[in-house]
């Protein structure tokens, strides 16, 4: 995987599993330094495995404690089934 | 010419004074093959090279503002600052090194008088040399020795959770159970549980996010809360244990950054009744008479947010009817291709199997994973869970 970064938003690239925590972890912490909103594009993400959503979970919560929130933007069909199957689609903003 | 007696006997005294020092010089490097304490190598190379120096004092700083102690019990010495007037030693020599890994290792060697030559300062170098080496092999056999007893306490514990999964299955009349659990590492955070509580089946069929340790620990909390909620909630029903559990392990698992997919279920023989309820699990197949279904989710996994809205999916269940609940270790196994086994694969097999009991089934699921993983590694924890229903008395 690899990350993209623009103003408060991430782009992943590849699988997203527990090899890329760190990574993304340290990507997200730069990003809600700069702004508590942050929008994580899952576009071309084509895995994420269940330590990666508990990675966005995570997020989720930094996110909220610090008054904003993680909105995941325009997750691929392999994540969006994961999302739905999981129901964690209604523990998330989605756009 | 002839030597007079005073020349012969300096002579003879110089002999014997090398013949000493090449003795030495033997023991000295004989030391570090003898022993990987630091403490020990240290003290043995500062006594042996101080009579080889013909020092009063020999000190060893192996970091700035660290000396280590010394063959004669001179201490607190900074690196290349002998305390000299404290002990009346008027002369020093220092040989300064780097360690192996980089770090600076000093040797000072001191005497009250005679001012150390050439060959002294060499040889000081040598000491300082040695000493680094013995100091940098002492240390990276105690971070070994350390690191080994991590490693045990971590496969005792791994052993520990893993014991909390159930080794016996529940005997039941009209209902055969598989269940199985093979950990991708030495722990895992799959789980499974159950009970029987005044005649009524409860389980739990659960997946710890993460890996490793912590996931395997909290696997336990789960089993724990599973077992408590079963007797306490039991009655109420699956979305009561299902709270229960929610209320008990919630705050650790999010303090943790993890959460658990889980399935809780309650079958009673006396009514043919199955009710389950599932928090972000998958997969969940229900297979009857008409084909198989997809048992979804109806809340997000335990420990995303605080469960609300819980409903229970409820069904009579007739002979040969079968409840079928994986974990994503299974269908997201990989060929050594990179294709992933899948749901569909699951499903078709589920639809399809001929087998007379759960445990054959379940057997056959595992044997078509190995098949289809062939020489790719386990990937993730693979959890199995089988419930196949038969006539009730």
């Amino acid at each position: 995987m690899h990350i993209t970064k623009s103003a408060s938003e991430l782009q992943l690239h590849g699988r997203f599993d527990a090899h890329e925590i760190q990574l993304f972890r340290s990507r997200l912490e730069e990003a809600i330094l700069s702004s508590p909103n942050v929008r994580v594009d899952l576009q071309d993400v084509e895995f994420v495995d269940s330590t990666a959503l508990a990675e966005l979970v995570r997020g989720m919560k930094h996110c909220r404690e610090a008054g904003g929130d993680l909105v995941l933007v325009s997750p691929s069909d392999p994540v969006r089934i994961i999302l739905e199957l999981t129901k964690l689609d209604a523990a998330f903003i989605i756009d | 010419m002839t030597a007079d007696n005073a020349q012969i006997e300096s002579l003879v005294g110089a002999l014997v004074d090398a013949n000493d020092q090449l003795l030495a010089l033997y023991d000295l490097a004989s030391i570090t093959a003898d022993s990987l304490d630091e403490s020990e190598v240290v003290g043995r190379i500062l006594s042996r090279a101080q009579g080889l120096l013909r020092a009063d004092a020999l000190l060893l700083a192996t970091e700035p503002e660290h000396a280590i102690g010394n063959a004669v019990d001179v201490a607190k010495l900074r690196l290349g600052q002998a305390d000299r007037s404290e002990q009346g030693l008027s002369t020093s020599a220092v040989a300064t090194v780097s360690s192996p890994d980089g770090n600076p290792v000093a040797v000072s060697a001191l005497r009250h008088d005679n001012p150390f030559g050439t060959a002294d300062t060499k040889l000081l170098e040598a000491v300082a040399k040695m000493l680094a080496g013995a100091v940098h092999t002492a240390r990276l056999h105690e971070t070994a020795v350390a690191q080994a007893v991590i490693n045990r306490d971590h496969d005792t514990a791994s052993k520990l959770a893993q014991s909390a999964l159930p080794k016996w299955l529940p005997e039941l009349d009209g209902v055969d159970l598989f269940a199985r659990s093979e950990p991708a590492r030495s722990a895992g955070g799959d789980l499974y549980t159950f009970a029987v509580v005044d005649g009524i089946l409860h389980f739990s069929v659960g997946d710890v996010s993460g890996k490793g340790l912590p996931a395997a620990m909290m696997m336990t909390n789960v089993i724990s809360a599973s077992n408590a909620a079963f007797q306490r909630h039991g009655p109420e029903g699956p979305v009561a244990i299902l709270e229960a559990i929610d209320r008990w392990v919630y705050q650790s698992l999010s303090d943790a950054g993890l959460f658990v997919t889980i399935l809780v279920g309650s079958y009673n023989p006396a009514s043919n009744e199955l009710a389950v309820v599932n928090a972000g699990h998958s997969p969940v197949v229900f297979k009857d008479a008409t084909g198989i279904t997809t048992l979804g989710a109806c809340a997000p996994p335990v420990g995303v947010l605080p469960l609300d809205n819980l409903e229970a999916l409820s069904r009579i269940v007739a002979p040969g009817d079968r409840l079928v609940v994986a974990s994503d270790g299974l269908t997201e196994q990989q060929s050594p291709a990179g294709e992933m086994f899948g749901d569909d694969r699951l499903d078709k097999l589920i639809e399809t199997d001929t087998c007379s009991n759960a445990a054959e089934f379940g057997a056959l699921l595992f044997d078509r994973i190995e098949m289809f993983a062939d020489v790719a590694p386990q990937s993730d924890d693979r959890t199995l869970f089988i419930l196949e229903f038969g006539e009730t008395p």
